[in-house]
């Protein structure tokens, strides 16, 4: 949908608002993944998607109606639905009125070649995969995605466009590529990835080769003793702990709520002094979208500097009650989660992950890591498994595979831990380096 | 609706496939919440489409589209053959769907009073409500409660001259209680932490003693941050039902999944330790463990008339007698356990997407005996309740789950509260050391609306029965014990 097709859909929702003030978000475009499994293509699926909301503001009273029909009387019908839905509840004493007219950043992350791409070229690059895989006797499975808009991994739909009736008018179009693979042998596994908004960047060969050494070196796994380990984590591994811990606490919300590790600390050292988180969508290797869920521009947030809690972010109810600004990081209004940093980015050093590990005596390589979830939120504390290629590390060199781990490890104490870090990359949505953290809590093994 | 369905399908059947189906679904949706005395969000919506699934030269298609005119319809089908047509390119053995006799039938969900149709404010006054009453209890620090009501109506037609109507209406809710101290949040939900759902209109909402259980939840939440933790080691632990639900989710539901393990879900989910060589020979839990998969559970989560291929709603064990006994199949993998018939498991959570394995409601049949006679017969042990955190691994062997709260027992005692509580273990020896499961008097379904399997992602939503048991022997004090 087109910056103008977008502007005429969104006005004409605003035009059916016939109370109050209205605010109109739409979201959507199409989303295309070829899916494969035990070295053959398994599924293959293409969606055309738009959800177009309707927000009306009566005072302190708003109310939100979302539908798929796009026409005037669709568009009628979400308005009247809102206006009943904010008519009949009580007052928002915290709500603020709608913003005004806004400037933003241009973001360039629409790749024509990449929204063009079909399925017989995603095949082509999947059969690629999947031959290198079966010349190296173990079995592939994965997927090749690509699409443009803003529908999401699990179907939700970030905003493509936002308008009121104060002349507030924001739209950014952007498309998108992954490539993942797995590559298995038995309970052994191995697994890459590659993220862009460009297709051109993936080489479906290059991930096989890569999960392909990883499958073989995972042969027979030795089971060491859980414990505490001197550890290399890949950025794979640190994307996935780092978003869970960006839930729990670089939002101003849990800040505010004292649900945080920065709560009461901003201004102090929190972690180590090699540490620096930002969010940041104008990250070269982000290239996200310049405006959050209220039309508000998004600012580069320092979150922790040096060590030094910095900063959460902010939406502009947060923000009010500090008397400060949004830093751009909300959700559609109203919400109960609070602002979120969606484009993190861990500063790092420089080289591959390889250069971590001169100087380990005894410790564990891992590639990714697992189903992580929350034991302790005020310690930012998950537990998970590591997967696809975990290797005991003697003297400095990675010597064999070793039987998966489940960990339970503080990240604000993983962050105090880091001996080293390679050149960051994106992976998982986050841009992060691959990190040297001593003391890495292995609590227990598994049974592969 | 029909009318563009079958020209979808038409088109699907002249394009090329040898096999089509589609799916024509309307739903809609209201979500209300409050939180802190506020309104947290009242949202409706509501959504419509098209879905074809094809079959090429052995391969899948499928596409989806909101386009709702003639153009789009056909511009869908021919999307999904051109899509399987690409995907025989990487192809090794063609799929071929066990047989199903097409039916012609309409199904509805029970609903007695249209939640769409209570006005907002009654809705809205029950949250606040509640909400008053947690927040009348000193120390509480924040308070969120939530009510969803979802109908979904779909229509599938398929080559085989099928022609299923179903409707389905849920409703549920749930709140919590927060309280935070420098060291410590602590939280206490009602009834469980998803909430409370059931395939049933408002009369369900009515049923349920929200406000009369708020003061002693948000009670709970403050005593928390004083209550001595739980200690670390083996103990003998008791699960609560909405607790044991989710074990049974994550432990036997999802390994049970035959796609999982054939290896298709391997790139994301993962595999299974329920290999094909173990059906009818692992022995997955102690004798007393019965697991029943069952579509038709009255008001389940996943009960429905029939799945999303067109197969009827089946029950039937997983576990019987503690011997792992059956999977969940689909009209493509049934034949791979030597089965003439899908088991009916096959559900996609949108027009926008294919449908899939899911797990149906599957539950762990009752035994004998109250709560109280199991604490009763626990001479030292710790019982826990209400889910606060999950992880398992990608075969389905390593477990961890954290509960709101817990309480030692000794001497068939409650003795004191604690928290913190969690517990890991292994599959296999952790049903296995099952020796106590509470009866029908103690047994409850309780639904879990956030299931996440696929890619792209799908969410869907099953129930579980299960009533109290106890485990012995169960690594209790993970994550807090270093």
């Amino acid at each position: 949908m087109t910056r103008d097709e977008a502007r005429a859909v969104l006005e004409r929702a605003l035009r059916a608002v016939k109370e109050g003030e209205g605010e109109a978000v739409i979201g959507g475009g199409r989303s295309h993944l070829t899916r494969f499994a035990n070295n053959e293509v398994t599924q293959n699926v293409s969606e055309r998607r738009y959800v177009l909301s309707v927000r009306v503001v009566l005072g302190k009273r708003t109310g939100r109606a979302s539908g798929n029909d796009l026409s005037q009387s669709g568009a009628e019908r979400l308005a009247e639905a809102a206006t009943t839905a904010a008519r009949l509840q009580p007052e928002i004493p915290d709500l603020l009125p709608l913003p005004g007219p806004q400037t933003y950043r241009t973001v360039d992350a629409d790749d024509a070649a990449t929204a063009r791409l079909g399925p017989e070229e995603r095949a082509r690059e999947v059969a690629r995969a999947v031959e290198r895989c079966m010349k190296a006797g173990v079995t592939a499975a994965g997927i090749y995605e690509t699409g443009r808009g803003t529908i999401g991994e699990y179907g939700e739909l970030g905003t493509l466009a936002i308008a009121n009736t104060r002349g507030l008018f924001a739209y950014h179009l952007g498309t998108g590529a992954a490539f993942r693979i797995s590559a298995l042998d038995g309970a052994a596994s191995g697994w890459a990835a590659t993220e862009s908004y460009k297709a051109s960047d993936i080489d479906g060969d290059a991930l096989a080769a890569r999960a392909v050494d990883k499958a073989l070196r995972s042969r027979d796994p030795v089971a060491w003793e859980p414990g505490p380990y001197t550890v290399i984590l890949e950025p794979a591994a640190v994307a996935d702990l780092l978003t869970d811990t960006s839930w729990l606490s670089f939002g101003a919300l849990p800040v505010q709520e004292g649900r945080s590790f920065l709560s009461g600390k901003i201004g102090q050292r929190v972690v180590g002094e090699n540490i620096t988180i930002r969010d940041d969508p104008y990250h070269p290797l982000h290239q996200g979208c310049p405006f959050d869920g209220e039309g508000i521009p998004t600012q580069p947030t320092t979150i922790i500097e040096r060590g030094v809690a910095k900063s959460p972010v902010y939406d502009r109810q947060t923000a009010a009650k500090e008397g400060r600004e949004s830093t751009g990081h909300g959700l559609s209004v109203p919400n109960t989660i609070g602002p979120l940093a969606q484009h993190l980015v861990l500063d790092g050093g420089s080289g591959p992950a390889e250069k971590l590990l001169e100087g380990i005596d005894r410790g564990l390589w891992v590639t990714r890591v697992w189903y992580t979830n929350v034991v302790d939120p005020k310690t930012a504390t998950l537990t998970g498994m590591t997967r696809d290629g975990l290797f005991a590390i003697e003297k400095g060199k990675i010597t064999r595979a070793a039987r998966n781990f489940r960990f339970n490890q503080s990240v604000v104490q993983m962050l105090q831990e880091v001996e080293g870090m390679s050149a960051p990359q994106l992976v998982g949505g986050v841009v992060c380096p691959g990190l040297r953290v001593r003391g890495f809590h292995m609590s227990s093994v598994t049974e592969f | 609706m029909k009318d563009l369905a079958q020209l979808a399908l038409d088109t699907a059947v002249a394009r090329g496939a040898a096999f089509a189906d589609v799916r024509f679904l309307e739903s809609e949706r209201e979500d209300l919440q409050v939180k802190d005395g506020q309104v947290g969000g009242v949202d409706r919506s509501e959504t419509r489409g098209i879905g074809v699934r094809v079959l090429v030269r052995g391969a899948w298609g499928y596409a989806g589209t909101d386009v709702l005119t003639r153009e789009g319809a056909e511009a869908c089908a021919a999307s999904a053959v051109a899509l399987a047509r690409a995907s025989a390119t990487v192809r090794r053995e063609p799929v071929v769907l066990a047989p199903e006799p097409p039916r012609r039938v309409t199904w509805s969900s029970s609903c007695a009073v249209d939640p769409f149709t209570v006005p907002l404010e009654r809705k809205l006054d029950l949250l606040f409500r509640v909400d008053q009453a947690l927040r009348d209890v000193k120390g509480v620090s924040i308070t969120e409660g939530f009510l969803t009501f979802i109908r979904r109506r779909q229509l599938f037609l398929s080559s085989e001259g099928a022609e299923i109507d179903q409707t389905v209406t849920r409703s549920g809710g749930g709140y919590s209680a927060t309280a935070v101290s420098d060291h410590e949040v602590q939280r206490r939900s009602f009834p469980q932490s998803d909430g409370h759902h059931q395939c049933l209109g408002y009369e369900f909402i009515e049923s349920v003693p929200w406000v009369e259980n708020a003061a002693r939840v948000g009670e709970e939440a403050v005593a928390l941050l004083k209550a001595d933790p739980c200690p670390a080691g083996e103990f003998d632990i008791i699960l609560e039902g909405s607790q044991l639900a989710l074990q049974i989710h994550e432990s036997v539901g999802h390994p049970s999944e035959l796609d999982r393990v054939l290896g298709m879900e391997a790139n994301y989910a993962g595999t299974s330790f329920l290999t094909l060589d173990r059906l009818g020979t692992l022995q997955f839990g102690s004798p007393l463990v019965n697991l029943v998969a069952d579509a038709t559970l009255p008001h389940g989560l996943s009960t429905f008339g029939f799945d999303d291929e067109g197969v009827e709603a089946q029950r039937w064990h997983i576990v019987k007698d503690g011997v792992f006994s059956g999977y969940l199949t689909s009209r493509e993998l049934a034949h791979r356990v030597g089965d003439g018939r899908s088991r009916g498991c096959v559900r996609s959570d949108g027009w926008h997407h294919i449908p899939m394995i899911r797990m149906v409601n599957l539950s762990l049949m009752p035994g004998k005996g109250s709560l109280e006679d199991l604490l009763g017969d626990t001479d030292r042990g710790i019982y826990m309740e209400t889910n606060r955190s999950w992880s398992i691994d990608q075969l389905r062997y390593n477990f961890q789950f954290k509960t709101e709260i817990a309480w030692e027992i000794a001497k068939g005692r409650r003795v004191r509260m604690l928290r913190n509580p969690t517990y890991q273990g292994i599959t296999t020896r952790f049903w296995n050391s099952c020796d106590f499961i509470c009866g029908p008097e103690a047994w409850a379904p309780w639904g879990v609306t956030n299931c996440g399997k696929g890619q792209p992602g799908q969410v869907a939503d099953m129930t579980h029965g299960a009533a109290p048991a106890r485990f012995r022997g169960v690594r209790v004090g993970v994550g807090y014990d270093d």
